[in-house]
Protein backbone atom coordinates (compact mmCIF):
# COMPACT_ATOMS: atom_id res chain seq x y z
CA UNK A 1 0.00 0.00 0.00
CA UNK A 2 1.81 3.29 -1.73
CA UNK A 3 -0.13 5.66 0.56
CA UNK A 4 1.12 3.80 3.99
CA UNK A 5 4.41 3.71 2.68
CA UNK A 6 5.05 7.27 2.34
CA UNK A 7 3.25 7.66 5.96
CA UNK A 8 5.69 5.38 7.26
CA UNK A 9 8.52 7.32 5.21
CA UNK A 10 7.49 10.19 7.18
CA UNK A 11 6.40 9.69 10.20
CA UNK A 12 9.33 6.34 11.36
CA UNK A 13 12.23 9.90 10.96
CA UNK A 14 10.06 12.02 13.41
CA UNK A 15 9.72 9.05 15.90
CA UNK A 16 13.81 8.71 15.45
CA UNK A 17 14.66 11.53 16.31
CA UNK A 18 12.06 12.00 19.12
CA UNK A 19 13.86 8.90 20.50
CA UNK A 20 17.22 10.66 20.11
CA UNK A 21 15.33 13.89 22.96
CA UNK A 22 14.33 16.28 19.66
CA UNK A 23 11.21 17.76 20.84
CA UNK A 24 10.05 19.23 17.94
CA UNK A 25 10.20 16.13 16.18
CA UNK A 26 8.21 15.04 18.83
CA UNK A 27 5.36 17.82 18.43
CA UNK A 28 4.99 17.19 15.12
CA UNK A 29 4.76 13.25 15.16
CA UNK A 30 2.10 13.47 17.89
CA UNK A 31 0.12 16.20 16.20
CA UNK A 32 0.52 14.26 12.66
CA UNK A 33 -0.72 11.08 14.83
CA UNK A 34 -3.52 13.19 16.47
CA UNK A 35 -5.03 13.74 13.43
CA UNK A 36 -4.99 9.89 12.29
CA UNK A 37 -6.06 8.92 15.73
CA UNK A 38 -9.08 11.29 15.58
CA UNK A 39 -10.03 9.59 12.25
CA UNK A 40 -9.46 6.28 13.27
CA UNK A 41 -11.32 6.54 16.68
CA UNK A 42 -14.75 8.36 14.69
CA UNK A 43 -14.53 5.68 12.58
CA UNK A 44 -14.38 2.96 15.07
CA UNK A 45 -16.95 4.39 18.29
CA UNK A 46 -18.95 6.86 16.11
CA UNK A 47 -17.77 10.76 15.09
CA UNK A 48 -20.65 12.20 16.91
CA UNK A 49 -19.34 10.52 20.47
CA UNK A 50 -17.63 13.19 22.83
CA UNK A 51 -15.37 9.93 23.51
CA UNK A 52 -13.62 10.50 20.52
CA UNK A 53 -11.23 13.04 21.59
CA UNK A 54 -10.88 12.07 25.02
CA UNK A 55 -9.29 8.48 23.49
CA UNK A 56 -6.65 10.64 21.41
CA UNK A 57 -5.46 12.22 24.46
CA UNK A 58 -5.23 8.93 26.50
CA UNK A 59 -3.71 7.47 23.15
CA UNK A 60 -1.15 10.19 22.96
CA UNK A 61 0.04 10.15 26.49
CA UNK A 62 0.25 6.52 25.61
CA UNK A 63 2.69 6.87 22.79
CA UNK A 64 4.29 9.21 24.55
CA UNK A 65 5.00 7.71 27.68
CA UNK A 66 5.58 3.86 25.71
CA UNK A 67 8.45 5.44 23.46
CA UNK A 68 10.52 2.94 25.36
CA UNK A 69 8.81 0.24 23.67
CA UNK A 70 9.69 0.81 20.20
CA UNK A 71 12.29 -1.13 18.74
CA UNK A 72 14.21 1.01 16.16
CA UNK A 73 14.94 -2.22 13.85
CA UNK A 74 10.91 -2.32 13.37
CA UNK A 75 8.53 0.18 11.21
CA UNK A 76 6.84 2.67 13.03
CA UNK A 77 3.32 2.33 11.90
CA UNK A 78 2.48 -0.95 13.16
CA UNK A 79 3.46 -0.10 16.27
CA UNK A 80 1.31 2.77 16.75
CA UNK A 81 -1.57 1.01 15.03
CA UNK A 82 -1.20 -1.58 17.64
CA UNK A 83 -1.37 1.09 20.57
CA UNK A 84 -3.99 2.88 19.07
CA UNK A 85 -5.93 -0.16 18.36
CA UNK A 86 -4.91 -1.71 22.59
CA UNK A 87 -6.15 1.63 23.40
CA UNK A 88 -9.83 1.28 21.57
CA UNK A 89 -10.18 -2.10 22.97
CA UNK A 90 -9.30 -1.05 26.39
CA UNK A 91 -12.09 1.79 26.05
CA UNK A 92 -14.97 -0.95 24.73
CA UNK A 93 -13.73 -3.20 28.02
CA UNK A 94 -14.10 -1.06 30.33
CA UNK A 95 -17.63 -0.21 28.68
CA UNK A 96 -18.47 -3.57 29.46
CA UNK A 97 -18.77 -3.55 25.40
CA UNK A 98 -18.01 -7.17 24.06
CA UNK A 99 -16.69 -5.56 21.03
CA UNK A 100 -14.37 -7.11 18.42
CA UNK A 101 -11.94 -4.76 16.97
CA UNK A 102 -10.35 -6.73 14.20
CA UNK A 103 -6.64 -7.08 13.79
CA UNK A 104 -6.30 -4.98 10.96
CA UNK A 105 -3.34 -3.64 8.46
CA UNK A 106 -1.83 -0.65 10.20
CA UNK A 107 -3.24 1.38 7.37
CA UNK A 108 -6.52 1.48 9.01
CA UNK A 109 -5.18 3.69 11.26
CA UNK A 110 -3.13 5.88 8.62
CA UNK A 111 -6.37 6.09 6.64
CA UNK A 112 -7.03 9.71 6.71
CA UNK A 113 -6.64 12.62 8.43
CA UNK A 114 -8.59 14.71 10.11
CA UNK A 115 -7.05 18.45 12.52
CA UNK A 116 -10.68 19.52 13.63
CA UNK A 117 -10.60 19.00 17.44
CA UNK A 118 -13.69 17.35 19.00
CA UNK A 119 -15.54 18.05 22.81
CA UNK A 120 -14.15 16.79 25.55
CA UNK A 121 -15.90 14.24 28.45
CA UNK A 122 -12.96 14.31 30.87
CA UNK A 123 -11.00 17.61 31.12
CA UNK A 124 -6.98 17.17 31.59
CA UNK A 125 -6.79 20.32 32.60
CA UNK A 126 -9.71 19.39 35.48
CA UNK A 127 -7.05 16.23 36.66
CA UNK A 128 -4.08 18.28 36.86
CA UNK A 129 -5.99 20.00 40.08
CA UNK A 130 -5.57 16.85 41.93
CA UNK A 131 -1.72 17.26 41.62
CA UNK A 132 0.32 18.87 44.37
CA UNK A 133 1.41 21.87 44.51
CA UNK A 134 4.87 22.07 43.34
CA UNK A 135 4.12 19.88 39.87
CA UNK A 136 1.30 21.50 39.71
CA UNK A 137 2.65 25.02 39.52
CA UNK A 138 5.41 23.36 37.48
CA UNK A 139 2.80 22.14 34.55
CA UNK A 140 1.19 25.92 35.08
CA UNK A 141 4.39 27.71 34.36
CA UNK A 142 5.04 25.11 31.63
CA UNK A 143 1.47 24.84 29.46
CA UNK A 144 0.20 28.63 30.35
CA UNK A 145 2.85 30.72 30.63
CA UNK A 146 4.75 28.64 28.05
CA UNK A 147 8.34 28.58 29.69
CA UNK A 148 10.45 26.12 29.10
CA UNK A 149 11.21 23.61 31.73
CA UNK A 150 14.96 25.32 33.03
CA UNK A 151 12.39 28.36 33.21
CA UNK A 152 9.87 26.94 35.16
CA UNK A 153 12.84 25.50 37.52
CA UNK A 154 14.91 28.49 37.86
CA UNK A 155 11.51 30.43 38.76
CA UNK A 156 10.56 27.34 41.35
CA UNK A 157 13.96 27.49 42.28
CA UNK A 158 14.92 24.22 42.02
CA UNK A 159 17.54 21.97 39.65
CA UNK A 160 16.47 21.47 35.90
CA UNK A 161 16.98 17.71 36.14
CA UNK A 162 14.65 17.82 39.46
CA UNK A 163 12.12 19.61 37.73
CA UNK A 164 12.50 17.57 34.43
CA UNK A 165 11.88 14.25 36.57
CA UNK A 166 8.57 16.33 38.43
CA UNK A 167 7.13 16.74 34.76
CA UNK A 168 7.60 12.97 34.07
CA UNK A 169 6.23 11.82 37.24
CA UNK A 170 3.00 14.27 36.46
CA UNK A 171 2.15 13.03 33.35
CA UNK A 172 2.92 9.17 34.29
CA UNK A 173 0.42 9.96 37.18
CA UNK A 174 -1.89 11.57 34.99
CA UNK A 175 -2.04 8.58 32.69
CA UNK A 176 -2.97 6.73 35.56
CA UNK A 177 -5.63 9.07 36.69
CA UNK A 178 -6.95 8.72 33.31
CA UNK A 179 -7.15 5.60 33.70
CA UNK A 180 -9.28 5.26 37.23
CA UNK A 181 -11.40 8.57 35.83
CA UNK A 182 -12.87 6.02 33.12
CA UNK A 183 -12.71 2.41 34.84
CA UNK B 1 -7.12 21.13 27.45
CA UNK B 2 -7.39 21.12 24.15
CA UNK B 3 -5.20 18.09 22.39
CA UNK B 4 -2.77 20.55 20.64
CA UNK B 5 -2.07 22.27 24.00
CA UNK B 6 -1.30 18.95 25.54
CA UNK B 7 1.07 18.11 22.88
CA UNK B 8 2.47 21.08 23.90
CA UNK B 9 3.26 20.01 27.04
CA UNK B 10 3.98 16.45 26.16
CA UNK B 11 6.50 17.72 23.58
CA UNK B 12 8.69 19.46 26.80
CA UNK B 13 8.75 16.24 28.59
CA UNK B 14 11.63 14.80 25.94
CA UNK B 15 14.44 12.30 26.70
CA UNK B 16 16.33 10.81 24.46
CA UNK B 17 16.18 6.94 24.96
CA UNK B 18 19.37 4.82 23.95
CA UNK B 19 18.76 1.58 21.91
CA UNK B 20 18.36 -1.42 23.24
CA UNK B 21 16.01 -0.71 26.53
CA UNK B 22 13.40 -3.28 25.98
CA UNK B 23 15.93 -5.95 25.64
CA UNK B 24 18.25 -4.08 28.84
CA UNK B 25 14.68 -4.67 30.36
CA UNK B 26 13.76 -7.93 30.11
CA UNK B 27 17.62 -9.02 30.74
CA UNK B 28 17.68 -7.31 34.18
CA UNK B 29 14.19 -8.57 35.03
CA UNK B 30 15.73 -12.07 34.46
CA UNK B 31 18.82 -11.82 36.48
CA UNK B 32 17.15 -10.33 38.84
CA UNK B 33 14.16 -12.97 39.39
CA UNK B 34 16.38 -15.63 38.52
CA UNK B 35 18.74 -15.23 41.42
CA UNK B 36 16.02 -15.09 44.11
CA UNK B 37 15.29 -18.78 42.58
CA UNK B 38 18.40 -19.66 42.58
CA UNK B 39 18.76 -18.36 46.14
CA UNK B 40 16.00 -20.45 47.35
CA UNK B 41 16.76 -23.42 45.57
CA UNK B 42 20.54 -23.21 46.79
CA UNK B 43 19.28 -22.12 50.39
CA UNK B 44 16.09 -24.16 51.00
CA UNK B 45 16.40 -26.87 49.06
CA UNK B 46 20.33 -27.58 48.46
CA UNK B 47 22.27 -28.68 45.18
CA UNK B 48 22.45 -31.80 44.65
CA UNK B 49 26.88 -32.75 44.06
CA UNK B 50 27.37 -30.36 41.51
CA UNK B 51 30.45 -31.38 40.30
CA UNK B 52 29.26 -35.47 40.29
CA UNK B 53 26.48 -34.37 38.59
CA UNK B 54 27.84 -32.51 36.00
CA UNK B 55 29.91 -35.28 34.48
CA UNK B 56 26.30 -37.29 33.51
CA UNK B 57 24.87 -36.83 30.39
CA UNK B 58 21.41 -36.29 31.87
CA UNK B 59 22.29 -33.53 33.57
CA UNK B 60 22.92 -31.81 30.83
CA UNK B 61 19.69 -33.35 28.48
CA UNK B 62 17.76 -31.27 31.46
CA UNK B 63 19.69 -28.06 31.48
CA UNK B 64 19.46 -28.05 27.87
CA UNK B 65 15.81 -28.61 27.48
CA UNK B 66 14.87 -26.82 30.18
CA UNK B 67 17.38 -23.50 28.92
CA UNK B 68 16.15 -24.29 25.03
CA UNK B 69 12.66 -23.69 26.44
CA UNK B 70 13.89 -20.34 28.04
CA UNK B 71 15.20 -19.24 25.31
CA UNK B 72 12.08 -19.98 22.97
CA UNK B 73 9.92 -18.50 25.82
CA UNK B 74 12.01 -14.99 25.94
CA UNK B 75 11.82 -14.75 22.21
CA UNK B 76 8.00 -14.92 21.94
CA UNK B 77 7.79 -12.65 25.27
CA UNK B 78 9.61 -9.77 23.86
CA UNK B 79 8.01 -9.98 20.84
CA UNK B 80 4.51 -9.53 22.71
CA UNK B 81 6.33 -6.66 25.00
CA UNK B 82 6.94 -4.35 22.14
CA UNK B 83 3.37 -2.88 20.26
CA UNK B 84 3.20 -4.22 16.58
CA UNK B 85 5.78 -6.81 16.08
CA UNK B 86 4.85 -10.32 14.57
CA UNK B 87 5.10 -13.51 16.95
CA UNK B 88 5.99 -15.83 14.40
CA UNK B 89 7.56 -19.06 14.56
CA UNK B 90 9.04 -18.87 18.09
CA UNK B 91 5.75 -20.94 19.28
CA UNK B 92 6.10 -23.82 16.57
CA UNK B 93 9.73 -23.71 17.94
CA UNK B 94 9.08 -24.44 21.82
CA UNK B 95 6.28 -26.92 20.66
CA UNK B 96 8.83 -28.60 18.48
CA UNK B 97 11.53 -28.43 21.77
CA UNK B 98 8.92 -30.35 23.53
CA UNK B 99 7.81 -32.55 21.54
CA UNK B 100 11.59 -34.13 20.75
CA UNK B 101 11.72 -34.36 24.94
CA UNK B 102 8.32 -36.13 24.92
CA UNK B 103 9.80 -38.57 21.91
CA UNK B 104 13.28 -38.94 23.85
CA UNK B 105 11.19 -40.25 26.93
CA UNK B 106 8.94 -42.14 24.95
CA UNK B 107 12.02 -43.74 23.37
CA UNK B 108 13.27 -44.56 27.03
CA UNK B 109 10.22 -46.01 28.22
CA UNK B 110 9.63 -48.46 25.51
CA UNK B 111 13.38 -49.15 25.63
CA UNK B 112 13.30 -50.94 29.33
CA UNK B 113 11.25 -53.72 30.52
CA UNK B 114 7.29 -53.07 30.99
CA UNK B 115 7.80 -54.06 34.84
CA UNK B 116 10.70 -50.73 35.29
CA UNK B 117 8.16 -48.20 33.19
CA UNK B 118 6.40 -47.01 36.15
CA UNK B 119 8.83 -46.48 38.07
CA UNK B 120 11.11 -44.99 35.48
CA UNK B 121 8.25 -43.08 34.39
CA UNK B 122 7.95 -41.49 38.23
CA UNK B 123 11.26 -41.41 39.39
CA UNK B 124 11.18 -40.95 43.44
CA UNK B 125 10.10 -37.03 43.51
CA UNK B 126 7.43 -36.78 40.67
CA UNK B 127 4.86 -35.93 43.30
CA UNK B 128 6.84 -32.78 44.41
CA UNK B 129 8.34 -31.60 40.93
CA UNK B 130 5.76 -30.03 39.06
CA UNK B 131 4.48 -27.70 42.32
CA UNK B 132 8.05 -27.09 42.54
CA UNK B 133 8.73 -25.65 39.63
CA UNK B 134 5.64 -23.57 39.59
CA UNK B 135 6.45 -22.14 42.79
CA UNK B 136 10.17 -21.35 41.77
CA UNK B 137 9.00 -19.78 38.95
CA UNK B 138 6.97 -17.36 40.91
CA UNK B 139 9.55 -14.48 41.48
CA UNK B 140 11.18 -14.91 38.51
CA UNK B 141 7.50 -14.18 37.01
CA UNK B 142 6.70 -11.39 39.61
CA UNK B 143 10.07 -9.63 37.96
CA UNK B 144 8.99 -9.91 34.14
CA UNK B 145 5.79 -9.04 34.73
CA UNK B 146 6.97 -5.53 36.13
CA UNK B 147 9.13 -4.91 33.20
CA UNK B 148 6.88 -5.89 30.28
CA UNK B 149 4.15 -3.80 32.05
CA UNK B 150 6.58 -0.53 31.55
CA UNK B 151 6.82 -1.92 28.05
CA UNK B 152 3.58 -2.01 25.90
CA UNK B 153 2.00 -5.53 25.67
CA UNK B 154 -1.31 -5.14 23.68
CA UNK B 155 -2.29 -8.49 24.24
CA UNK B 156 -1.89 -9.30 28.35
CA UNK B 157 -3.08 -12.37 28.32
CA UNK B 158 -0.66 -14.08 25.62
CA UNK B 159 2.28 -11.79 27.11
CA UNK B 160 1.33 -13.20 30.62
CA UNK B 161 1.37 -16.76 29.10
CA UNK B 162 4.79 -15.78 27.72
CA UNK B 163 5.67 -14.60 30.86
CA UNK B 164 4.88 -17.26 32.85
CA UNK B 165 6.65 -20.23 30.21
CA UNK B 166 9.73 -18.28 30.49
CA UNK B 167 9.68 -17.87 33.84
CA UNK B 168 8.74 -21.57 34.65
CA UNK B 169 11.93 -22.68 31.70
CA UNK B 170 14.44 -20.72 33.67
CA UNK B 171 12.55 -21.69 36.74
CA UNK B 172 12.95 -25.87 36.04
CA UNK B 173 17.10 -25.07 34.84
CA UNK B 174 17.47 -23.91 38.58
CA UNK B 175 15.43 -26.77 39.82
CA UNK B 176 17.89 -29.13 37.67
CA UNK B 177 20.54 -28.23 40.49
CA UNK B 178 18.51 -29.55 42.52
CA UNK B 179 16.49 -32.30 41.57
CA UNK B 180 18.66 -35.95 40.91
CA UNK B 181 16.25 -37.67 38.62
CA UNK B 182 18.00 -38.89 35.36
CA UNK B 183 15.29 -39.66 33.42
CA UNK B 184 14.35 -38.38 30.53
CA UNK B 185 10.83 -39.44 30.34
CA UNK B 186 10.34 -37.78 33.84
CA UNK B 187 12.06 -34.59 32.65
CA UNK B 188 9.59 -34.94 29.65
CA UNK B 189 6.56 -35.24 31.97
CA UNK B 190 6.69 -33.40 35.26
CA UNK B 191 9.48 -30.80 33.83
CA UNK B 192 7.08 -29.70 31.70
CA UNK B 193 4.15 -30.28 33.42
CA UNK B 194 5.55 -27.30 35.82
CA UNK B 195 6.20 -25.52 32.80
CA UNK B 196 2.76 -25.74 31.36
CA UNK B 197 1.21 -24.97 34.85
CA UNK B 198 3.16 -22.10 34.84
CA UNK B 199 1.97 -21.02 31.52
CA UNK B 200 -1.43 -20.86 32.14
CA UNK B 201 -1.23 -19.43 35.24
CA UNK B 202 0.87 -16.74 34.21
CA UNK B 203 -2.09 -16.07 31.44
CA UNK B 204 -4.90 -15.34 33.32
CA UNK B 205 -2.73 -13.44 35.90
CA UNK B 206 -1.41 -11.13 32.90
CA UNK B 207 -4.89 -10.72 31.82
CA UNK B 208 -5.86 -8.26 35.04
CA UNK B 209 -1.58 -7.36 35.69
CA UNK B 210 -0.14 -6.71 32.45
CA UNK B 211 -3.07 -3.55 31.61
CA UNK B 212 -1.39 -0.21 31.00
Amino acid sequence: MPQQDQTEERLRPLMIRSLEGDSGAHRQLLGALGRYLRGYFARRIGSATAEVEDLVQETLLAVHLKRDSYDRSLPFTPWAYALARYKLIDHFRRRSRSIQVPLEDAGALFAAEDAEEGALRTDLDRLLQRLPDRQRSLIEDVKLQGLSVEEAAQKRGVTAVSARVMLHRSLKWLNQALRDENE
Amino acid sequence: MRTSDFIELLARDVRAIPPGVVNRKLLAALVAGGAVTLAIVALGLHCQPLLAAAQQPWFWMKAAYTALLTVAGVVILRRLSVPGAKVGAAPLTAALIVLAMVALGAAQILSVAPADRVALWLGRTWKVCSPLILLLAIPIYACLAVAIRRLAPTRPALAGAAAGFAAGALAATVYGLHCPEQAAAFVATWYTLGVAAATGLGAIAGARLLRW
